[in-house]
């Protein structure tokens, strides 16, 4: 059984997943360096890492029927852990994101959320192999809403983002009409000025300047303005790694968070930021390709909601630094700080496995 | 799969990543490798913070190597922009500190918007314990801080500040037109006297210490270091204690205004230059309170104004040395000449004044007691042109050139000039009032001092001037050339009459209150008419006689009369000048 399965392991996927996290945790080293508790934040990393494999070995090894088939409880702890983190999470940049779990830290509910809706969503996506009707469309739509208004009210915008783009991709994949997801469209358009106001002062500025960011150059255009000096300032073989001045003098916020593609592009120039962009589309294309050869639609959907997360990651994450996306708060998958994050994308990384090790065999 | 449209859809997605890809790797490739030049150049500008070392000035020294203006070690407070991340809290709580008005400290920041980088100075001079107040609260006050910068210090005050001027703050004018010669805003420049005539040599060149810094502002390491270059010093002509005695005899004579000037006529040195009132350079030193400008500029005494050469007067009875020249050199009268002195001068229906009657007098004795109606009759026998001619050819009425700013001319009228100027023609009795100085006659007080110079020294006009020489970076000398202008054509006769009644004055004459037992001097008093008031008071003399070392002018606005008010503040000069005048050897 499990021979069968390791045959049909894809590894590339798996190896591109590793080479991400252990070079990201090198990137990650040189973005704390100087920072006082380098080591700890390493060690943290390290662990994190531990237990993504764990996650990502689980996730492979247990049959996704099985998984799917736990949808109820997942979707039930998931909603639960959301309102908790609203009634006594630890705020951060004054959003409430945090549960906390004494000597490991922190944890997200908001990055489990993503994971579980990908699964719950799947299952859904599963028992209604037509999509024409609004009866069969609204269900789901309901079961991917609850949990974004939950990640809004923390407010966490950038997650929430996240949550709304997986559930478009996989109804997509899943064959909504297209003129059912114009009409989501057109809601969230709706929705969205309710959002603004539940947004902190510095979400909304920092939408603002995405804008213009040489509005207010000491203020929230300032980390957009740095970020940019710092990716471009690589140019096309970088400062070399642990030398980025940018980085070094400490001028991007975040920046072994949200803005630790700076480190990248600073430190290892265009060069670098290709080769990881190189393994992300190995990632995203062997995704793509267990998607296409999985053996039923449940896995399809669940290979392509993996997709569509770690798809969308990458493209606001380094976006942001660029100026080409607005400033919001979701990681660089395998790499930003952050256990909860580090976690969940291996997960998905193993769902993704699981699904490609599943597959039958190619007809044509 | 069962059917085409998942796999469609699944290949449409793949397109879409693609493309969401493939636009971020065009936008690295611009930022990076396109753009990356310039945000390189930006990254090295946002870690290095260049901080300026402020050059000291050049020292200003009197002709004995006593230092008149130096600089003293103070500490300028100043805000980097960049780094001033929240003024709306930092500001209130900085202004206190200061004892200032926070809108007064936002207004000098914005002031300097477009510079981020630079230090915008707030209050310069902070005592100590403003600096200790504002280490010890460097966390609450970020992006501030404290530069050493050396404060312009005036040792004697009120004493030589025409002469040595002040500095203020560049601006924006000057600031356009000198932007090349390395001026930013917040920079302080000579505005006036000594200062900014030799604003280029006394200016050094600032240093730099290059720092890296981190987000915050923070010094990390010093990456190179540009000492700073002081300006180079000069030595003035000035002799402080001469000049003392000359502001302090004015201050003395308990008059509101006037001037006094010292000079050596073989070359033109100035010893003591003296205004009042007066006006403590020292308040601009640190950049006036626009309080204290005010105060300053609207005060109608004009206590900036300098006096000796920037301020114009009639010089009553001292032009009677022109008329008496003009006439001893047009051969109309000698020394024996004998005049009658009834009191007054008639001409035609008018009638001209005099002090009082002095009865029949040969011309020493008019011109020892400055008798009218001598100079009168004189006066309207040479008429108008040719008094203006020897005005103008002993030096009055134009630009002496002392190298000080705000030399101003005055105006010597003439019947040609009348008549272009006016459109009124000459009368005769313009010649007879010009003849004893009055009318449309106005002077300076430096004209008068090289008008006596010239007589003191046989004709020689030498440019009077403020520097004695300059110091190079190496400490070598280098002496400024006294500069001959021109020799007035004085026959020998005219000299000796001129020498002999200016003798007569001080021995005699109406100018006894100037005399100095023991020292051999010649002058001359002017008791000067003027709309404005009582008699503006002159003195004008040399000493000694025979071997001319010193010209000194005495000027008090409404002095009354010349003898009474001006003549002791040039004995008081002379006095400093001649501490024993018994040693003075003059040849007999």
């Amino acid at each position: 059984m499990s021979r069968r399965l390791l045959r049909y392991l894809d590894w590339p996927v798996l190896v591109a997943t590793l080479i991400l996290v252990v070079g990201g945790a090198v990137v990650l080293y040189s973005a704390v360096q100087n920072s006082g508790d380098a080591s700890t934040l390493v060690r943290a990393r390290i662990l994190h890492a531990v237990m993504g494999l764990v996650v990502l070995a689980l996730m492979a090894f247990i049959d996704y029927q099985t998984i799917a088939r736990a949808w109820r409880p997942i979707l039930g702890t998931t909603l639960f852990l959301l309102v908790v983190v609203l009634i006594i999470g630890r705020s951060s940049m004054g959003a409430q994101r945090w549960i906390a779990l004494g000597p490991l830290g922190g944890f997200q509910p908001s990055e489990l959320a993503k994971l579980a809706l990908i699964i719950t969503l799947a299952k859904h996506l599963d028992g209604h192999k037509e999509l024409t009707s609004w009866r069969d469309i609204l269900p789901v739509l309901i079961q991917a809403a609850v949990p974004i208004a939950l990640v809004i009210r923390q407010p966490d915008l950038g997650t929430s983002m996240v949550l709304a783009a997986i559930a478009a991709v996989m109804l997509f994949a899943g064959g909504a009409p297209l003129g059912a997801l114009g009409a989501m469209g057109a809601g969230a358009a709706v929705v969205a000025p309710m959002a603004w106001r539940i947004l902190h002062e510095y979400q909304r500025r920092r939408l603002l300047v995405f804008i213009d960011p040489g509005a207010d150059p000491l203020g929230a255009g300032y980390a957009l303005i740095q970020s940019k000096i710092a990716v471009g300032s690589g140019q096309v073989f970088g400062k070399g790694l642990l030398h980025g001045t940018q980085n070094l003098l400490h001028f991007i916020p975040e920046q072994h968070t949200d803005f630790v593609f700076t480190v990248i592009g600073e430190e290892l120039g265009f060069v670098g930021a290709a080769l990881m962009i190189g393994l992300f589309v190995l990632w995203l294309w062997r995704g793509m390709t267990i998607a296409a050869q999985a053996k039923d639609r449940l896995g399809m959907l669940m290979a392509v909601g993996a997709v569509g997360m770690i798809a969308f990651h990458l493209f606001i994450n380094v976006g942001m630094t660029v100026g080409l996306t607005p400033i919001t708060g979701i990681p660089l998958p395998f790499i930003s700080h952050g256990g909860s994050a580090l976690v969940a994308m291996m997960g998905a990384t193993g769902l993704l496995l699981n699904v490609g090790m599943r597959r039958k065999k190619i007809l044509f | 799969m069962e059917n085409q449209q998942p796999s469609r859809r699944l290949f449409i997605l793949s397109l879409i990543i693609g493309m969401l890809i493939g636009i971020l790797v065009v936008r690295l490739w611009q930022v990076q490798v396109l753009q990356g030049a310039s945000y390189l150049r930006q990254s090295e500008d946002n870690r290095i913070r260049d901080y300026t070392l402020a050059a000291p000035r050049g020292i200003i020294y009197d002709r004995k190597g006593r230092p008149l203006v130096s600089n003293r070690p103070a500490f300028t407070v100043a805000v980097l922009p960049l780094e001033l991340r929240n003024p709306a809290i930092v500001i209130p709580r900085l202004a206190p500190i200061l004892a200032m008005a926070p809108d007064e400290i936002t207004t000098r920041i914005v002031s300097n918007r477009p510079r981020l980088f630079e230090p915008v100075r707030i209050k310069r001079d902070v005592g100590p314990n403003v600096v200790a107040m504002i280490e010890e609260n460097r966390l609450d006050l970020p992006g501030v801080i404290i530069l050493p910068e050396p404060v312009r210090y005036y040792l004697h005050g009120k004493m030589a500040a025409h002469v040595l001027g002040y500095l203020g703050e560049v601006d924006p004018d000057e600031l356009a037109a000198r932007q090349v010669e390395g001026y930013k805003p917040g920079d302080l420049i000579g505005k006036a006297g000594a200062e900014r005539a030799y604003e280029t040599v006394l200016r050094g060149i600032d240093g730099r210490l290059r720092m890296e810094v981190d987000a915050l502002g923070r010094p990390l390491r010093v990456l190179s270091r540009l000492p700073a270059i002081p300006g180079r010093a000069i030595v003035l002509t000035l002799d402080l204690d001469v000049q003392k005695a000359a502001y302090d005899a004015l201050v003395a004579s308990g008059m509101q205004a006037g001037a006094a000037m010292a000079m050596d006529p073989r070359s033109g040195d100035i010893l003591a230059m003296a205004s009042i009132p007066s006006y403590d350079p020292n308040l601009f030193a640190i950049g006036i309170s626009p309080k204290a400008w005010q105060a300053i500029t609207t005060d109608r005494r004009k206590p900036l104004l300098n006096r000796a050469i920037a301020a114009t007067y009639e010089p009553g009875s001292v032009f009677k040395l022109v008329t008496a020249t003009a006439a001893l050199e047009h051969g109309i009268v000698t020394r024996q000449t004998m005049f009658d002195a009834p009191g007054y001068f008639q001409l035609g229906q008018w009638t001209f004044g005099d002090l009082r009657a002095w009865g029949r007098i040969d011309f020493i004795t008019g011109i020892a007691n400055s008798v009218n109606v001598v100079f009168y009759t004189l006066g309207y026998r040479l008429g108008g042109e040719e008094l203006a001619k020897y005005a103008l050819m002993m030096g009055l009425g134009e630009l002496t050139g002392v190298d000080l700013p705000g030399e101003i001319n005055g105006t010597i009228p003439s019947p040609s000039t009348k008549e272009q100027l006016v459109g009124e023609p000459w009368y005769p009795g313009d010649s007879v009032n010009m003849s004893i100085g009055q009318g449309a006659i106005t002077v300076t007080p430096i004209q008068v001092v090289r008008m006596l110079g010239g007589i003191a020294t046989g004709g020689q006009l030498m440019q009077p001037r403020i520097l004695l020489m300059t110091y190079d970076r190496n400490r070598s000398q280098h002496r400024a050339d006294p500069f001959l202008q021109r020799t007035v054509p004085f026959q020998a006769s005219t000299l000796a009459v001129l020498r002999e009644g200016m003798r007569a004055v001080v021995e005699r004459g109406s100018g006894l209150g100037a005399r100095i037992p023991g020292l051999p001097m010649a002058g001359k008093t002017g008791s000067a008419e003027n709309p404005r008031g009582k008699p503006h008071a002159w003195f004008a003399g040399y000493a000694p006689v025979g071997e001319p070392r010193i010209v000194v002018v005495a000027f008090v606005e409404h002095g009354f009369r010349g003898g009474i008010s001006a003549a002791p503040v040039a004995r008081a000069v002379l006095h400093a000048v001649f501490p024993q005048p018994a040693d003075v050897e003059v040849p007999r």
